[in-house]
């Protein structure tokens, strides 16, 4: 600036651009200072470690493949809790989706206390997910729980006993983690809902559309890029997720609710075993990109109204 | 276009990464120290470098640091580092203190980032194992021997096993028993006579189910079997019968492991997967006499000593494990709290005499006169627990019996291994007391696995 000030001359048009440019890299610069430091040097060091052994106190020993035939030729406990992501994640999101959707639909009407009821069904989402876990674990407590209470009364002799079966679990942890997310995601909807014009829905109820032919032709289609989006945070986080089983049942009963991040935190960081767990978590990332990449190339033809 | 799809698909992955940055991160704070481990562990083997420091060890003022787990609720740590402060004036102590749930993994993480903790404390053999394994925690052998006032006479043979390849790693800070609690008053309001010494696993099973009454919230348990694999394996365990190490041994776990699931079936213990699923604690459903017998270690008797006097209070009693083999009283069987000198540690001599004086006769009567049983044995020992219902009374006569036996056995001995074993087993116990699987295809899995690491 100086220089240009001395000679009185107006910047050019190249320099005043690079300078923006300038400005505009120095914004980003911190946190890509941060993302790269601790994100893309830790994920590059542990792709190298997923063809290593090390348990964090030896040296590093270069073993090849070795991790990888390991983990789909011997180790039962990956291929267990692959399938039980895979179900976890296919499970959680429709599901999610639907109920975030249909209850965003129900609170985008002028019900009375709507706004009573938005914040309640928004509060599992702030609340910590400890406390939720609580609660839900209680709630669904096989033996002294009020929703085996109420199923008893019901006449049901022997209901499930949730989280403490191995064919229940899942579905449980499930229910909880649909229940704290859903009204975060509905308020995503709620938002997308209030940009659909009004005059749509005039003009086809003119047209003597009934509710559900307008939520097919008008509300659906207008709301897709938000789908969209809702779609890929739900896949990432259900596929990564692992707090929820860390905090309710540890993976159990026996390998019931064993997911690949919990696999992988339980061979880094109680078996010792830091490069097999990076080589997991190279498949977990592989597997993660695939599918985000097939969303994005399908997002054009799904958000296909614009 | 593209671009900006590729770029928002790199998006999407990095935040997808943010997972495995949390376990890459921890690994790369260690990595980039990865060659100097060499030389740590180096120095592990070696253990030279512990002794030459011995020496200089002479009245500086220095500050120890400390790892542990529990440290702000319990009392005997501050009786004790307080006494020790007094004892050397110029070594202050300071604590570090990590969550006792976590502890065992939190203290191989902390210790690859090369913490200059000079005492570490580890819940357990494997825990042990894996940080010797490691070459995070320095040989004992050489400050032993220069050490003339050092005994391990005193510990009946536990510093002999606390020894891997040869050389030792830690002092027992503290060794438990495991043992029957029981509620006499439970047990004289059903007119049922007290276990005894020297039961079978089918008189265990048959005196739950008598004591085992009411229905729903008022139901009371014959008995209480904890969610750990050892609360299964330790009978088998001290028959000397089951080994971790030798899969061989393991078949010998099945009688146990049918009696188990019968009174789960019965319903005279509570189900496996309720407790684990309820996160309950023992020690709730015993103080709240939901239970009238527990099997459990004998840092029992310190909590009963803190929880079962007063208004809501119960007397209780203890008797030796059942034993299909007919082993009596003579052997025990338990864990060891073990106390090591960290590799990276600024002040070994004076964490040396940290270690000899919390497991040293001083260390003892603390722990002693709590209800623990410390890892030093002596007479003077044996006399406190005697002693103990006259401060509390609601605990039994005679406690010194169960304190110590002829054969202090360990439940995990150390091996290099040890850690990967035992989260099979822990696994494997899991399957099978939720039903998983069959007993005999559990012992099987079990087998196979626990080989398969063996052989690496």
């Amino acid at each position: 600036m100086g220089k240009d000030a001395k000679t009185g001359k107006t910047p050019s048009k190249d320099s005043l651009r690079r300078r923006k440019t300038l400005v505009a890299y120095s914004f980003i610069l911190p946190n890509l200072i941060g993302f790269f430091l601790f994100t893309f040097v830790p994920i590059v060091f542990s792709l190298l470690l997923s063809f290593c052994e090390w348990d964090s106190g030896n040296p590093i020993k270069f073993v090849g493949l070795e991790n990888f035939i390991y983990m789909f030729s011997r180790d039962n406990s990956f291929w267990i809790s692959l399938k039980n992501t895979i179900y976890y994640t296919v499970v959680t999101v429709p599901v999610t989706l639907a109920l975030s959707l249909f209850l965003a639909i129900l609170m985008n009407k002028p019900l009375k206390g709507r706004v009573f009821f938005r914040s309640v069904l928004f509060f599992p989402y702030v609340a910590s997910l400890v406390a939720i876990a609580v609660v839900w674990m209680a709630l669904f407590n096989p033996d002294r729980g009020p929703v085996n209470g109420v199923l008893m009364a019901l006449g049901i002799a022997n209901p499930p006993r949730w989280a403490a079966s191995t064919t229940w679990a899942l579905p449980t942890i499930i229910g909880l983690t649909v229940w704290k997310g859903m009204g975060y995601y509905m308020i995503v909807y709620l938002a997308a809902l209030q940009g659909v014009s009004r005059e749509l829905y005039e003009a086809a109820s003119l047209d003597g559309a009934n509710t559900w032919q307008q939520f097919k032709s008008i509300t659906w289609p207008c709301v897709t890029p938000t789908t969209f989006y809702i779609l890929v945070l739900l896949m990432v986080s259900t596929f990564k997720s692992y707090d929820t089983m860390y905090i309710t049942t540890q993976g159990g009963p026996g390998e019931a609710t064993k997911v690949l991040a919990y696999h992988i935190y339980n061979t880094a960081f109680v078996s010792s075993k830091f490069g097999y767990a990076s080589a997991i978590a190279m498949v977990l990332l592989v597997i993660i990109i695939t599918i985000t990449l097939i969303q994005f190339k399908f997002e054009k033809r799904f958000t296909s109204y614009l | 276009m593209k671009k900006r799809r590729l770029a928002a698909g790199i998006l999407a992955a990095a935040m997808v990464v943010g997972t495995l940055a949390g376990c890459g991160g921890g690994s790369s704070s260690g990595g980039s120290g990865g060659g100097d481990s060499t030389t740590a562990a180096a120095e592990t083997t070696t253990a030279a470098a512990v002794q030459a420091e011995v020496k200089e060890a002479t009245g500086e003022d220095v500050t120890i640091k400390v790892a542990l787990w529990d440290y702000s609720n319990t009392e005997y740590y501050k009786t004790m580092i307080s006494a020790f402060e007094e004892k050397y004036p110029n070594v202050k102590v300071e604590v570090v203190e990590f969550t006792a749930d976590e502890y065992d993994n939190v203290i191989v993480t902390q210790l690859s980032g090369k913490q200059d903790f000079d005492v570490v404390f580890t819940k357990s053999t494997p825990a042990l194992s894996a940080l010797i394994n490691q070459g995070h925690i320095y040989a004992l052998d050489d400050l032993i021997a220069s050490d003339s006032s050092f005994d391990s006479a005193n510990y009946s043979g536990l510093v002999e096993a606390l020894a891997l390849d040869g050389n030792t790693y830690a002092l027992p800070f503290r060794y438990d028993n495991n043992l029957i609690f029981y509620n006499k008053d439970l047990f004289d309001a059903a007119g049922v006579a007290y276990p005894e010494d020297g039961m079978t696993i089918q008189e265990y099973h048959e005196l739950a189910t008598k004591m085992t009454s009411g229905e729903g919230n008022d139901k009371v348990y014959g008995a209480h079997a904890h969610t750990w694999a050892s609360n299964v394996g330790m009978y088998a365990n001290r028959e000397e019968k089951f080994n971790l190490f030798d899969v061989e041994t393991y078949d010998n776990l099945i009688p146990y492991y049918n009696e188990f699931l019968a009174m789960q079936d019965e319903g005279v213990i509570q189900d496996y997967g309720a407790l684990k699923s309820s996160n309950i604690h023992y020690s709730g459903v015993f103080y709240n006499q939901q239970a009238a017998m527990l099997q459990i270690g004998t840092w029992f008797i310190n909590m009963l000593c803190e929880n079962a006097e007063g208004e809501n209070g119960f007397k209780w009693g203890v008797c030796s494990l059942p034993s299909n083999e007919g082993v009596g009283n003579e052997n025990c069987i338990g864990g060891v709290t073990p106390v090591s000198i960290g590799a990276y540690a600024k002040h070994p001599a004076e964490a040396w005499q940290f270690l000899t004086f919390v497991c040293g006769e001083e260390g003892a009567k603390t722990l002693a006169s709590c209800g623990i049983i410390p890892g030093y044995s002596s007479d003077a020992i044996k006399e406190i627990f005697d002693a103990l219902p006259q401060t509390y009374v609601n605990a039994p006569e005679g406690l010194s019996k169960y304190v110590s036996c002829e054969n202090n056995l360990l439940e995990t001995p150390l091996n290099p291994k040890g850690k990967d074993a035992d989260n099979i087993y822990t696994e494997q116990h899991s399957a099978i007391m939720t039903k998983s699987v069959t007993v005999e295809e559990g012992i099987q899995q079990f087998k196979d696995r626990v080989s398969e690491v063996l052989a690496q």
